[in-house]
């Protein structure tokens, strides 16, 4: 098993840009310290009508006053703020950015947008979003702003490169990182025939987890 | 005059079908929706039934009263799907619940 990064497409090249927004580099720095509240306010408001910051802070008092949480509201405000093909992107990449700035807090070995190739098999076309590419404990991970991001197609990747080094007698971790709540994670992997049993599953309610290792669980 | 979980939960409940019926226009999304739906309503039912008579305080029954509007603010069937996830955990947050129904700490990485 070996980890190669992906080819700059036309798709890479302009998603490339979205990645290095440094807004969406500033909100995935913020959620990366946030509590799970202030992660489902900053969903709501990226999925949100509402542009007037303090309808948000009446509608989850919860987080309010914080200064985090403030920095947290206006950020996604922004966001929302752009028209809806680019803030589905920028929702999209803060997810991926989260996730890597998590990961490494407990390992330096953290990439970004890398296929994984194995001997006499065909490689994916689509980079995995993040990977920790550590002898003996590898892991990749595929990034969903919500849970309708989970398609046969994800699972099939994602199992396929477990299948994959196992066959070379590599343990590879593999888990969706899905910014959705638990439930419709659920929800969506019930009616799922692809395979998921040993796929990880990290939602809203416990990204922390990716700070303290692996998740191995199966995404249930 | 202050309102019981009850009836305050009754109305995002109101909100939460009307928003399943729009996300329902997304034909290929029908069954998730409906699932969805489904499961969301068991997890506020149970909030306004194991707290049913107890007294909401005004500016959370407001805060709820904001995530409905802002449900009916939603036009867009696919909007509606992504919200249908968030907007009961707005809904729990108000009332001084968990966010993360069916999720507790250290499931997910227990190994499998």
């Amino acid at each position: 098993m070996r980890f190669q990064d992906a080819a700059p497409d036309g798709r890479a090249i302009v998603y490339a840009h979205v990645q290095a927004d440094p807004l969406v580099l500033r909100l995935a720095e913020l959620l990366a310290d946030a509590s799970p509240a202030q992660r489902v306010l900053a969903r709501a408001v990226m999925n949100g009508e509402s542009a007037d910051a303090a309808t948000w802070r009446s509608m989850v008092p919860a987080c309010f006053p914080d200064e985090r949480s403030e920095a947290i509201l206006a950020a996604s405000l922004a966001v929302a703020a752009r028209g809806d093909q680019v803030r589905d992107q920028s929702r999209g990449a803060v997810v991926e950015a989260l996730t890597e700035r998590l990961l490494r807090r407990r390992s330096d070995a953290v990439r970004r947008e890398r296929r994984i190739l194995f001997d006499g098999v065909r490689a994916e076309i689509h980079p995995y979003d993040v990977t920790v590419e550590v002898d003996g404990r590898a892991e990749a991970y595929d990034c969903k702003w919500g849970a309708r991001g989970i398609s046969a197609d994800v699972l099939h990747q994602l199992d396929d490169a477990r299948a994959g080094a196992a066959a070379e007698d590599e343990p590879l971790a593999v888990a969706l990182v899905v910014f959705d709540s638990h439930l419709a994670c659920r929800v969506r992997l019930d009616r799922q025939t692809a395979p998921h049993d040993e796929t990880g599953l990290v939602t809203i309610e416990s990204m922390d987890s990716l700070a303290g290792g692996p998740s191995r669980g199966p995404a249930r | 005059m202050s309102e019981t979980v009850e009836t305050v939960v009754d109305r995002a409940l109101a909100a939460l079908d009307a928003l399943g019926l729009l996300g329902e226009d997304v034909e290929d999304e029908w069954t998730y929706v409906t699932d969805l739906v489904a499961a969301q309503r068991s997890r506020l039912e149970a909030i306004a039934a194991a707290r049913s008579t107890e007294q909401v305080p005004p500016e959370r029954a407001s805060a709820v009263e904001l995530a409905i509007a802002e449900t009916a603010a939603i036009v867009d069937p696919h909007r509606a799907i992504d919200w249908l996830s968030t907007y009961p955990d707005i809904v729990a947050l108000a009332l001084d619940e968990p966010i993360g129904a069916g999720w507790r700490a250290g499931e997910l990485d227990a190994g499998g």
